[in-house]
């Protein structure tokens, strides 16, 4: 479909194809068609076996966005995943036997097909990280687990799920699919265990902007941990108090370093809107005016700080007309930022950002420039 | 009647840009024909699980060039018919299982060249994917997404049966999917992305419920989508990419900020994709040309030029055979 950043082809070299490579290409589509039509008559007779099974794995390995497909290896599961029958004299004399805690062969035999089509997902993921259809049927077969197999074997398989979604997210930090997957994840876990794992998850964040400052990906799920992190802990006005100044903090030293990275502005907007008394999201609670104040201010202070020695970079005059804007709201007569600061940061921001130029007029107007 | 998308058959590198940039519109008709003339290769095979959306995007490109009729109506209409499933809904192809993506796809089409009569007795099944929370699924597998609600909607909305659905849970839905930065994600909980927001803020304008939107907030978050070189990237910190040039340009059409970028530069920066000599439109200048980014990069430079004709300063020389879209 979208074919993305694949270099184009010369005219010539593609049209030359050579009468070797066009012999080759006619023998994979041949083939192709064949394994299609193969696994599409199966499935229009009903056979539903391991082996029309393994035609559906072999399709999928050539193009996992065939999605037509996936639902077919899930009809093809559900009917496998139906006992067996009783005619085998093995299977009689375990059941015949005392209850014991060793699973039954049904229940063992539903057990090794989810595991290893999870298996078989694995190199496909690696390979197609951003493909829809392969994340979807990796849900289903978990949810599979979690509806036939006994509670603590589900929840072992869907533990083992957050090392295989860390393991995607080490090779693209950024993956939303894979970002997306590991909060479903997490939360189906809180919910067969009953334990939350919001603290473990918050470590995740900061390591994972610790290795890379610029992912927003990580900023994000940060601002969406900490209001349930605090519930949690049952955090006090002192508490909420130190862990929104740790974030200034935290954000603050990272701009230092790279005061050009939007991903760490985003999140320090993220932070001072939490300051504004009608916010959705909350940190701090019980805050005062003064206190609204007084953090903006720093924060004011903070960036000019850094405007001392850097004077091409137009986030700081961004936020620092942005955060005056929120000042004023707050106590029009506070004395940090005069009407001479507010025009020289605007003539600034628009000589360093004219591709923005129509947003700073609206801005102009709104601040009565 | 199908599409192929895939491969571009060679073309122009950035060295080569000609002098004046232009929109090539002859050379992406016939770059929009040839598409289905490629049964030798495998990528028509291995594409076909998306032929319906591919037929989709290559005739609304050829209706925004003004050439509707570059592709025969008969053959269209009997392509489409043949993708209705028993079941309901349509798939990508005949045969494929019938899927909200390829539905919605269906319907645009039928709309477009003005066949929706075979439809009537379908609609319900539509209706029948939306979930107890308000969101909708893709099919009877059950998974749920934001662009399959966004889809829904849409292909309700050109049905004129939005009874049958219950708005109020989908626009609850979609304020769960509202983040800090003003844009959406694919779920509760999930990232900002330009596609969600797209999907997002284009079902609350089906909706009527663009109040709802922060539009301050969320023009500034896609305003800094726009990069030196005049592309929109769909996170922070990520590459440029002609598809943004909707995903982006249309939210903020939508929302009334489309002024808060450089519209000539996102211009340039779209024809400069462009394969001058076979036409298409690629993701990036210099790579390879798919039907997707054609559309998607046709349905920009027709936003932007609306735009301006709208503008004193009218700066439309580039594009003056565009058909308009209606923004809202
Ligand atoms: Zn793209």
């Amino acid at each position: 479909m979208a074919s993305h950043g694949v270099p184009r082809v010369r005219g010539v070299e593609n049209s030359a194809k050579s009468e070797h490579a066009k012999q080759k290409e006619q023998e994979k589509i041949a083939k192709y068609k064949t394994l299609n039509d193969t696994v599409k008559t199966r499935i229009a007779d009903k056979q539903y076996t391991l082996d029309t099974f393994h035609h559906t794995s072999e399709l999928l390995t050539e193009n996992p966005e065939y999605y037509t497909i996936w639902n077919h290896r899930r009809t093809i599961l559900l009917h496998l995943f139906q006992p067996i029958p009783h005619d085998d004299p093995s299977t009689e004399s375990t059941s015949d036997s005392a209850p014991s805690p060793v699973p039954s062969p049904s229940v063992q035999h539903i057990h090794d097909l989810i595991t290893t089509d999870l298996r078989f997902l694995i190199p496909l993921l690696q390979k197609f990280p951003k493909c829809y259809w392969i994340w979807n049927h990796r849900l289903w077969l978990l949810s599979q687990a979690s509806l036939l197999l006994s509670t603590p074997t589900s929840i072992d398989i869907w533990r083992e799920e957050l090392g295989l979604v860390s393991k995607m997210l080490a090779r693209d930090a950024r993956n939303f699919h894979a970002w997306d997957y590991r909060r479903f994840v997490v939360s189906r876990h809180e919910q067969q265990t009953g334990k939350s794992l919001t603290e473990e998850e918050f470590a995740y964040t900061t390591k994972k902007v610790m290795g890379n400052l610029s992912n927003f990906s990580a900023w994000h799920y940060r601002s969406k941990l900490i209001p349930r992190l605090l519930d949690e802990r049952e955090a006090g006005k002192e508490d909420r108090k130190r862990m929104l100044d740790a974030e200034f903090d935290f954000v603050n030293e990272a701009l230092n370093t790279d005061p050009y990275d939007q991903s760490l502005w985003f999140y320090h907007q993220f932070l001072v809107s939490t300051l504004q008394p009608d916010a959705s999201e909350k940190i701090a609670t019980e805050l005062s005016n003064r206190d609204r104040v007084a953090r903006l201010e720093a924060e004011i202070e903070a960036i000019r700080e850094i405007e001392d020695d850097t004077k091409d970079c137009k986030w700081l005059y961004q936020s620092l007309l942005k955060y005056s804007a929120i000042l004023l709201d707050v106590e029009a007569a506070q004395k940090a930022v005069t009407n001479e600061d507010l025009s020289v940061w605007m003539l600034q921001l628009e000589t360093l950002d004219p591709l923005r130029a129509g947003r700073w007029t609206d801005l102009k107007k709104r601040l009565n420039m | 009647m199908s599409l192929a998308s895939g491969p571009g058959r060679g073309g122009s590198f950035i060295e080569h840009l000609p002098p004046e940039l232009r929109l090539v519109i002859d050379k992406h008709v016939t770059y929009v024909q040839s598409l289905d003339t490629r049964k030798d290769e495998l990528e028509y095979w291995l594409t076909e699980h998306l032929r319906l959306s591919g037929l989709y995007w290559g005739l609304t490109a050829l209706h925004l060039l003004r050439r509707p009729d570059a592709l025969p109506r008969d053959g269209i209409l009997e392509y489409v018919i043949s993708c209705l499933s028993d079941s309901g809904g349509f798939g990508a192809a005949p045969n494929h299982d019938p899927h909200i993506l390829y539905t919605v796809s269906g319907v645009q089409i039928l709309a477009m060249i003005d066949g929706f009569e075979e439809l009537d007795r379908r609609v319900q099944d539509i209706a029948n994917l939306q979930t107890d929370s308000g969101t909708f699924t893709g099919d009877e597998w059950g998974e749920t997404d934001t662009r399959f609600l966004y889809g829904a909607l849409n292909a309700l909305s050109l049905l004129g049966r939005m009874d049958l659905v219950d708005v109020d849970k989908a626009v609850k839905h979609i304020q769960l999917c509202a983040n800090f930065d003003g844009g959406y994600g694919t779920s509760p909980g999930a990232e900002s992305h330009a596609g969600q927001i797209f999907t997002c803020v284009s079902a609350l304008a089906i909706a009527g419920r663009l109040d709802l939107v922060d539009r301050d907030k969320l023009g500034e978050w896609l305003s800094e989508r726009q990069l030196p070189n005049g592309g929109l990237n769909g996170r922070p910190e990520k590459q440029e990419d002609v598809c943004y040039s909707w995903w982006v340009l249309s939210s903020l059409a939508t929302i009334g900020r489309l002024h808060w970028i450089d519209r000539d530069k996102l211009r340039d920066f779209i024809l400069q994709c462009q394969d001058f000599e076979l036409g298409g439109i690629a993701d990036r200048p210099g790579d390879m040309v798919d039907v997707f980014h054609t559309v998607f990069g046709i349905a920009g430079l027709s936003l932007l030029a609306y735009s301006r004709s709208h503008e004193s300063n009218a700066l439309t020389h580039d594009m003056p055979t565009l058909a308009e879209v209606d923004p809202q």
